[in-house]
């Protein structure tokens, strides 16, 4: 019965863990360049589904299954996730600011049709199965494989953790921050600012896509209803709670929310009769909304968010210097 | 190829421009590009769904279909209602959310971030309360005229194309020969220059809102009336008013409904040349290549 | 000298308010005077003006415009109360035609005294007056600044304020504005002027003050300052013995 429990408690901190790594992606793209991506889904969906291609064994009705080993699809993943953010960016990072989120927003419905459309790439709405699942030789001892999972879940957050924080005090990270918190003063200093910013988006989305295959790879099948909108809703509320610009925050904000939308998942299933649950699914929906609305008018900087350099420099004007 | 084309994709298309002149409204005076404006035409929809509803309710007489129409004067009535109340519900909603962000002078992708937010919550609760059922303003068929040419349509179509026009072509006026119109366009080109010109831009925001909701709230009505009510009626949209906005040039009233109807052309084309299944994307390969080629619109101002 | 028409007591203002620029200014102006406010770049003279037309943020203090307190009165209904301001650029709607233009300044007016209050701008102002239907975008910079300052008349103020109205003007352009102010200034309306200018700026106003850091660092009678070496040399970058190199 413990084993159960430890086994099940694996099982929801990897999957939670996969969304901190789609949360990290996201604080590169918003918490440490502040742009704005409304197409998340997209991002993860084809990370996913470019890994299970490259992975899978060949099928008959559709394009590839090539076989590779796990760690070339999800190389692959980052690679063509990172490559289409790059051509998004490119395209509208020099334009309005809010052109970025319509375009992203165009791509996640883009991608939705054609993971829905392009049967023999993608499968259709039945998507792509038998996806192989690392450690699969364990499967047979549901704790070990849970266990096992679960630490190459953690390794790869920490890994990318201690990266991005590398990269946060780089003189790259610093230029993105100098350009976030006062773009003038870095153009003035002779950054180029969309060339720093598009370099994020790139890496963010690269990020999304390796979120995307790993997930792919945990679950073992793939489908165009695990990449619906409510899933860039999910990682914004995730990123917004924890607090952008703060790494340890989207890790936390993604456990954390994550943690309450199963819960509440569950009491749903559990309290609300059959016949009622798809309007209890939409209340939780709305909850998450006002949630994001209330914390932008609130909280903005999250419930662990980082305190701006500008802030910083005027709580200190403000306080009687004791030099 | 079938003419007829022609005809679905005039419907699509005036549905398209009249939500994308309030989005390019919006846009325009409130400076950022709300996500949520696609709810505006599904909560207008369903409003009038319910207040028709009620009205017939109190009245039988009133769904009795008004030949040649399909439906009774409940829908009439309801829609003007409606219509109130979807700006009232567009003004709640920005006195509660991003009437705080202006005064703290929040970044623009905030306000996209809370409309995003909004935008999710408004349809969920359209969901919650009418469930994700679609629903009918009538259950009455028509039959389709000919109208020579090999194109067809219901009265109810071209009654609605006609009020596509007629709705145009008054917001059109209203900004070019009215008091409330000039300011609308002064707080769009500079809001402080406006402020110290004698305009009161809370009023003018406040307008905006309403009308852009009201306009949302007659396109949602028209899809619900010409295909059906549903609640991601609105959010299906989102993209082609998007497009539509951005190719007519933001703040370009003619040029949002032109745009609109560009693009329903282009996706009724595409229905025929490609299949209906990849009508949604074409809004987005439009939006790429003005985007790519134009950024400002057919008739937009250099920024 | 007569009742202040405009006022301030401990005016405090700036876009942030942990770093205010305007930094506690006491000042007058009486009706029917032109006062110029002069001081080196980034005095805070232009935060100041923009503060009392109600574009920047005040944190404490009060200002009264005849003998009402408008502190918190919104920009539009200090046009309204009789207070115009000229900002320094982007001071007419560029996307909007010279007619529309003044329309927008006049819809404060019944409707019936719309034309006549229009026709009046257009008979002091000829120059607009020849093609109504231009947009002001395509306007030259002499004639935007006729435009802007057209504009503001529009409602009869008895306070006009103006944001450096020679800046990037030809001589003889800033010679035509200048004319223009002093008689606006001879019809009764009082000026409140911030220039750089100092000559052309000295040689009209009936009285000058000179901000530094926020604060009012001299007042007085423009021959004085003008005569004023030391004033000239600190505040205005006008050195008076031309040899010396400035401080």
């Amino acid at each position: 019965m413990t084993l159960d429990i430890l086994a099940y408690a694996a099982f929801f901190l990897s999957m939670a863990l996969t969304y901190a790594i789609i949360c990290l992606g996201l604080n590169v793209q918003w918490g440490m360049t502040g742009l704005f991506n409304v197409g998340i889904a997209a991002f993860v969906a084809v990370g996913a589904y470019t890994s299970a291609l490259l992975t899978t064994p060949p099928s008959p009705d559709r394009f590839g299954g090539f076989e590779l080993p796990i760690f070339v699809g999800w190389l692959g993943a980052a690679v063509t996730s990172g490559l289409l953010s790059w051509a998004v960016g490119a395209l509208t990072i020099r334009l309005r600011s809010d052109y970025l989120a319509i375009a992203t927003f165009g791509i996640a419905v883009t991608v939705q049709l054609c993971m829905l459309n392009l049967q023999p790439l993608t499968g259709g709405p039945f998507g792509i199965g038998f996806i192989p699942r690392p450690f699969a030789d364990l499967q047979d001892n549901a704790l070990a494989f849970s266990l096992a999972n679960f630490a190459v879940m953690a390794i790869v957050v920490l890994a990318l953790y201690l990266a991005l924080e590398h990269l946060a005090k780089s003189p790259w990270g610093r230029v993105l921050r100098a350009i976030r918190e006062d773009e003038m003063a870095a153009q003035a200093l002779g950054k180029r600012p969309i060339r720093f910013r598009l370099q994020a988006f790139t890496l963010g989305g690269a990020i999304m896509g390796l979120a995307g295959a790993a997930q792919a790879h945990f679950i073992g099948f793939i489908a165009p209803d695990n990449y619906m909108p409510i899933l860039t809703f999910q990682v914004w509320a995730m990123l917004i709670v924890g607090g952008s610009g703060n790494n340890r925050g989207a890790i936390a904000g993604a456990i954390l929310v994550w943690g309450l939308w199963a819960l509440s998942a569950a009491a749903v299933s559990t309290f609300v009769p059959a016949e009622q649950q798809a309007r209890a699914a939409s209340l939780q929906i709305v909850a998450i909304g006002v949630g994001l609305c209330l914390m932008l008018l609130w909280r903005p900087r999250g419930l662990f968010g980082e305190v701006s350099p500008l802030t910083r420099l005027k709580s200190l004007r403000a306080a009687p210097s004791k030099e | 190829m079938n003419p007829q084309f022609i005809m679905d994709g005039l419907i699509a298309g005036a549905i398209i421009g009249l939500g994308a002149v309030g989005v390019t409204l919006t846009y325009s005076i409130l400076r950022f590009s709300n996500f949520a404006h696609g709810e505006l035409l599904s909560w207008g929809a369903y409003l009038a769904l319910a207040v028709a509803g009620a009205l017939g309710f109190l009245s039988a007489g009133l769904t009795k279909p008004i030949a040649p129409f399909s439906f009774g004067w409940a829908l009439p009535i309801s829609a003007v209602i409606a219509i109130g109340l979807t700006g009232l519900l567009a003004l709640a909603v920005d006195a509660l959310l991003f009437s705080s962000f202006r005064r703290r002078g929040s970044a623009i992708i905030i306000m996209v971030m809370a409309s995003f937010g909004a935008s999710l919550a408004l349809r969920s609760l359209l969901e919650f309360l009418f469930t994700s059922k679609p629903a009918y303003f009538t259950k009455a068929l028509q039959i389709a005229m000919k109208l020579g040419g090999g194109l067809r349509a219901t009265p109810d179509q071209l009654l609605m194309l006609g009020v596509a026009l007629v709705a145009v072509v008054t917001v059109h006026l209203l900004m070019t020969r009215t008091d409330i119109g000039r300011a609308m366009r002064a707080v769009s080109e500079n809001p402080a220059l406006a402020s110290i010109a004698g305009i009161d831009v809370r009023r003018v925001i406040r307008t905006v809102w309403f009308l852009g909701a009201a306009l949302a709230c007659v396109a949602g009505i028209m899809s619900g009336l010409l295909i059906q009510i549903r609640p991601y009626l609105g959010h299906d949209l989102l993209l082609p008013l998007f497009a539509a906005a951005i190719l007519g040039g933001i703040g370009s009233v003619p040029g949002a409904m032109l745009a609109g109807l560009i693009i329903g052309l282009c996706e009724a084309l595409a229905v025929q040349a490609v299949g209906a299944e990849w009508r949604a994307a074409v809004s987005f390969v439009i939006l790429i290549a003005v985007l790519l080629v134009r950024p400002r619109g057919l008739f937009g101002k250099a920024s | 000298m007569t009742a202040p028409i405009l006022s301030t007591h401990g005016l405090v203002a700036g876009y942030e308010p942990d770093l205010p620029i305007v930094r506690g200014i006491d000042f007058s102006v009486s009706s029917g005077e032109l006062v110029v406010l002069l001081g080196p770049n980034g005095a805070g003279k232009s935060t100041f003006v923009k503060a009392i037309a109600g574009l920047v943020p005040i944190h404490a203090g009060t200002m009264m415009l005849n003998g009402r307190d408008i502190t918190h009165v919104s920009p539009h209904r200090k046009v309204a109360e009789g207070l115009a301001f000229v900002p320094q650029t982007e001071n007419v709607f560029a996307t909007m035609t010279i007619l529309e233009n003044l329309q927008i300044a006049v819809a404060h007016l019944p409707k019936a005294k719309r034309g006549a209050a229009i026709e009046a701008l257009f008979s002091r102002f000829p120059d607009l007056a020849a093609r109504p239907s231009r947009l002001a975008g395509a306007l030259s910079g002499g004639q935007r600044q006729m435009l802007a300052v057209a504009r503001a008349l529009a409602l009869d103020p008895p306070v006009i304020i103006l944001d450096e109205p020679s800046a990037g003007l030809s001589p003889k352009i800033v010679s035509e504005v200048f004319d223009m102010l002093k008689a606006i200034n001879a019809g009764g309306v009082t000026v409140l002027l911030v220039e750089q200018n100092v000559k052309a700026a000295l040689a009209i106003a009936s009285r000058a003050v000179i901000l530094a850091e926020g604060r009012i660092a001299h007042e007085g009678l423009p021959e004085e300052l003008a005569s004023d070496p030391l004033v000239g040399k600190i505040y205005l970058g006008t050195a008076h013995g031309h040899q010396g190199a400035p401080a």
